[in-house]
């Protein structure tokens, strides 16, 4: 194990991959090496900003990050990419193809690049995913790019990943830009409107304008630094720099506010509370006689035998011994 | 129908129904690949109310379903045009002039891969590739060597060339310049076919559009300066062989042609300024009378479009056709059986009325040809024009109940997938939304579970299968040596020239391309006249427009969908399920291609049917160095990696991804296999090299998975 982190340490490319096998992997000895491994990790952090792109299928997303991670090696960042790959096949297995979008970085010394399935996990996200980004960070990364597909609550997850969360579009039919409620607002830093190049400019700069001008609508904390609106194009490389400035404002903002430590606190506390609720839910249903008694229950109800409150509150004293 | 024939068709239904024992003949009908219905019967009742075909048409007369012209072979057969070229010019030319004086009429060549994608023999990215799957040209200098001793004024010439389509023509017009020829006598065929590229061959350059303007100037060109010239070969082979089904290469392929002619006609040209120079290439496979179908309603459906476009002249109307029979239908098993089967498809191109023709030598599902297999391929047609008969009547099968119908069914059913495109905006949009490239993979995927589920039978690969496989010689290429010419003639040709025309040249080359005007194909020809490399002009065009690198997106589903309740699939599935209950996670297989062969269906069919099973799947992107597979795998942790190889690279490839595992982690565990075309020959160098397993053609992929399962458990 001590071996393992000092290779990580290092930036050994192959104890990286293993380690992330070890913290996605669901074997018993696996989670206890996992658990092990990412207590020593995290007392020798890095100094890696994590950036969250999520954003709806087709907008680009790889694509983006092949043109942005681009540029961002060629500035002699390093930088690791995890790509949470929507795509899982009807009897378990997937294909995972984001990587042939990044046919550049993927080449280059200075990335790393895992591909993870997502298997339907909750809001996108993989298991492991968090810890993960703790390797890459520990190995040395500059940046580390979580990519996700945005569907439903996922935001929110993959917001609590990271140390910036971006949202991608597409030159809008105007569809999207219903999306922007409140809840989105608070968790994205920055909308990066993608495809500004050939047929499609025109439409994405007007896409970008009505973003600006529908997030004027919605004020956020008077110390939150106000939602960003890039404008790219993946193909012709414009923008880039944009981006990487936007980032550092960012950055730059929260640190001076105090936010940006602020933010890696309360994550921290929304994983212990996730943590917390899936161990439960796992041990409740490992619990000796609890399954069983789910079962009966439902039996129940159904008969009209008990009530469906009451049914719930017998299973949860049961479980926390207080019957 | 009168009340005689009704009762003798009923009587005959009775019949035949007692004769198979079933309750109607309905129940024989037999559906294709294509969805189109197959008859156990047809009669002069199916010769009624077509919308496409008219069956009292003759020869060389509106729509040309009966051929292009009145005479057809009874004047002049076929033109016997096999494809090849390996190694250097030195060594093609030789193998040419050899062919030739056997009986061979017109030449076509085979360009490497580092020649197709634009770079030079002395790249670092394609040391694998070098004069394997064709010959390597890199200046004016390997053309002349090619053509040495060869007229070119009598010699038609077709060349396969799609991606660095400007040098390699230019080179090919100079060369005939140097050989004192003006371009207006040069006859031939230059491919130039870009968006069957971006569906399935992958020999591209330069992003879509772009392309696009180059297949233009090229129209351009040719039309006002070499009148003898075919500016462009639309090709079905490459769908079909990347496993498309006779409809949807015939669609693709007239949609594509659409596309072209509106190209060249943006350039201001009138179209019967054009079109007479469109040529077309399709693969002719083993479904023996779909195949004749398929030709006589290209011609129907060719017509009809480009009346619709205003064509008069009848040559603008008429499709004229090379064909060559199909590649993907050899087996690596009992291979003297494809000698049959290249017999049977020559034939059925011959009987729907090709204008040429290249036979598949039989050894061509595991090696380049030998002389040998050359010659009987070569044979196979001659004996076909001078001993059986076939060419002393035009169009033998006209009037047959069932040829007719089937000849409508293909044009209704192409015209409906046409209609599709179009809808779409037409085929550089439909492309763009990778609709033909999905459709062809799903059909890909339909066929191989086909084939290993056993619904479809190959001889000698899943029944009847030999006992006693037969060993073949097979022709190697010192692929060492070949570069090694090649760098020292790009040296002394670098050494030879005048270093300020070609810069200058070059840059012309891009400010022209950036300024969408002129004629690209003119300029490219002052550059190679001042000894710029074929690699040179690709790099000078793609400083203009960027190189296009493909995504890769599958099908998923369709594979499994032929096995519900297999006991073999679900044992995989189980074994599958253990993997992950022991390992934590499932097995991971990284499948790539590597160097610059584009022909990615068996990497992609394998990917698929794998993650069906249940793998995890990783897809490298096309045209990786070994050096960056390692990077991939190692990353992702993958228990095996899976090479897919056709172009003979792996002898230098495979080693080198051995070495840069190594090198990334010397202790790595990683399961190596290797699928695709490879000679027996090879299988021990392989497996010296830590190879663990060889999959040839016709390999089952439950097999092969079956196979990857127990190789990465042992290890695990």
């Amino acid at each position: 194990m001590q071996d393992l982190k000092n290779r990580i340490i290092a930036g050994e490319r192959a104890a990286i991959a293993k380690a992330i096998t070890i913290v996605e992997s669901s074997r018993e000895e696996d989670i206890a090496l996992s658990h092990e491994l990412i207590s020593e990790l995290i007392k020798s952090p890095g100094h890696a900003i994590r950036v969250g792109f999520s954003g709806p299928p087709g907008v680009g997303k790889s694509t983006f990050i092949e043109a942005f991670g681009s540029y961002i090696v060629n500035k002699d960042f390093k930088l690791g990419v995890l790509a949470i790959d929507p795509s899982s096949n009807f009897t378990g297995g997937s294909i995972l193809g984001d990587k042939t979008r990044m046919s550049e970085i993927s080449k280059n010394e200075n990335t790393f690049i895992r591909s993870t399935p997502s298997r339907g996990s909750l809001g996108g996200i993989a298991v492991g995913t968090r810890e993960a980004a703790i390797i890459l960070d520990a190995a040395g990364y500059d940046y580390i790019f979580i990519e996700t597909v945005g569907v439903g609550q996922s935001e929110i997850t993959a917001a609590n990943l990271v140390d910036i969360f971006t949202l991608i579009v597409g030159p809008g039919s105007g569809d999207e830009l219903q999306g922007i409620k409140k809840g989105i607002t608070e968790y994205a830093d920055m909308f990066i409107v993608n495809k500004y190049d050939g047929d499609l400019a025109t439409q994405a700069s007007k896409t970008a304008s009505d973003y600006k001008s529908a997030l004027s609508f919605y004020s956020k904390n008077s110390d939150d630094i106000e939602t960003q609106v890039v404008l790219v194009s993946s193909i012709e490389n414009k923008g880039m720099d944009e981006v990487l400035d936007t980032f550092d404002k960012i950055v730059e903002f929260n640190k001076a506010n105090n936010r940006f430590k602020a933010r890696r606190e309360s994550q921290l506390a929304y994983w212990l509370e996730e943590e917390v609720r899936n161990k439960i839910l796992l041990r409740l249903s490992k619990e000796q006689g609890i399954p069983e008694l789910i079962e009966s229950e439902v039996q129940s109800i159904i008969s009209g035998k008990t009530g469906f409150y009451s049914a719930s509150k017998n299973i949860i004293d049961t479980f926390l011994g207080k019957k | 129908m009168t009340k005689d024939k009704s009762k003798r068709l009923s009587d005959w239904e009775k019949k035949f129904t007692k004769e198979v024992k079933i309750e109607t003949s309905q129940e024989f009908f037999h559906e294709t690949d294509e969805g189109i219905n197959i008859n156990p019967l047809y009669t002069q009742e199916d010769l009624l109310d077509y919308t496409f075909n008219d069956i009292n048409t003759l020869p060389g007369e509106w729509p040309y379903t009966r051929g292009p012209k009145a005479s057809m072979y009874t004047n002049r057969p076929w033109t016997v045009r096999q494809y090849a070229g390996f190694s250097t010019a030195e060594e093609s030319n030789k193998f040419y002039k050899k062919n030739l004086e056997a009986g061979q009429m017109g030449l076509s060549v085979a360009f490497d891969l580092p020649t197709h994608r634009g770079y030079d023999s002395d790249d670092e990215l394609v040391m694998g590739d070098v004069g394997k799957a064709g010959v390597a040209i890199d200046s004016v200098e390997d053309m002349k060597i090619l053509f040495d001793g060869i007229p070119l004024d009598k010699m038609s010439v077709s060349m396969t060339m799609n991606g660095a389509v400007l040098p390699v023509l230019a080179a090919f017009i100079v060369a005939g310049e140097e050989q004192g020829l003006d371009k207006k006598v040069l006859s031939g065929t230059i491919q130039n076919d870009i968006l069957k590229e971006f569906m399935v061959r992958n020999t591209y350059i330069y992003p879509p559009e772009p392309s696009m303007r180059l297949v233009a100037d090229i129209i351009e060109y040719t039309a006002r300066e070499m009148p003898k010239f075919n500016s462009i070969s639309i090709s079905g082979y490459h769908m079909q062989e990347a496993g498309a089904n006779n409809v949807q290469e015939l669609a693709f392929t007239l949609a594509d042609g659409m596309e072209y002619v509106r190209a060249a006609l943006s350039k201001g040209l009138a179209v019967d300024d054009f079109a007479p120079r469109l040529s077309f290439f399709f693969a002719i496979g083993t479904d023996f009378f779909m195949e004749i179908a398929k030709l006589r309603a290209a011609r129907t459906l060719w017509a009809k479009i480009m009346k619709d476009f205003g064509a008069t002249n009848e040559k603008s109307l008429t499709l004229r056709t090379h064909c060559q029979t199909s590649g993907v239908s050899l087996t690596e098993k009992d291979p003297y059986n494809n000698i049959v089967r290249t017999s049977y498809e020559a034939l059925s191109a011959v009987l729907g009325g090709t204008q040429s023709l290249h036979t598949n030598s039989f050894d061509e599902a595991i090696a380049l040809p030998t002389e040998f297999s050359s010659r009987i391929a070569r044979n196979t047609q001659l004996i076909l024009q001078n001993e059986t008969g076939v060419t002393n009547t035009v169009d033998p099968l006209a009037g047959s109940y069932f040829v007719e119908k089937l000849t409508e069914d293909m044009c209704s059913a192409a015209w409906k997938i046409i209609e599709e495109v179009e809808e779409l905006g037409g085929m550089t949009k439909a492309v763009a939304a990778g609709m033909p490239k999905l459709s062809i993979e799903e059909s890909a995927t339909k066929k191989q579970a086909k084939i290993d589920s056993g619904k479809q039978v190959v001889v000698g690969v899943n029944k009847f299968k030999n006992p006693k496989e037969p060993k073949i010689d097979v022709l190697v290429i010192d692929n060492e040596k070949v570069r090694e010419d090649q760098i020292i003639k790009i040296t002394n040709l670098k050494k030879n020239r005048n270093p300020k025309d070609l810069e200058d040249c070059l840059s012309r080359i891009t400010d022209m391309a950036k300024n969408n005007s002129g004629n690209l194909l003119a300029l490219s020809i002052e550059a190679i006249r001042a000894r710029a490399t074929v690699g040179e002009v690709s790099k000078a065009l793609e400083d203009a427009f960027g190189r296009h690198y493909a995504t890769n997106v599958g099908v998923s589903g369709v594979y499994g969908k032929f096995f519900e309740k297999d006991a073999k699939f679900m044992d995989i599935q189980n074994k599958i399920n253990n993997f992950e209950k022991e390992n934590g996670r499932r097995p991971r297989v990284l499948i790539v291609k590597m160097g610059q062969d584009g022909h990615d269906r068996g990497a992609k069919i394998v990917a698929t049917s794998f993650a069906d099973l249940g793998f995890d799947i990783d897809m490298g992107p096309l045209f990786q160095s070994p050096k960056d597979v390692a990077k991939d795998a190692i990353e992702n942790d993958v228990h095996a990696i899976g090479v897919s190889t056709l172009a003979a690279g792996h002898k230098t490839l495979v080693p080198e991804l051995m070495k840069s595992l190594k090198e990334i982690d010397k202790n790595n565990k990683i399961t190596v296999f290797v699928g695709g075309v490879i000679p027996e020959q090879d299988y021990q160098f392989l497996y010296d090299n830590n190879v663990s397993a060889i999959f040839g053609p016709g390999t089952s992929i439950l097999d092969s998975a079956e196979e990857v399962i127990k190789l990465i458990s042992k290890k695990d």
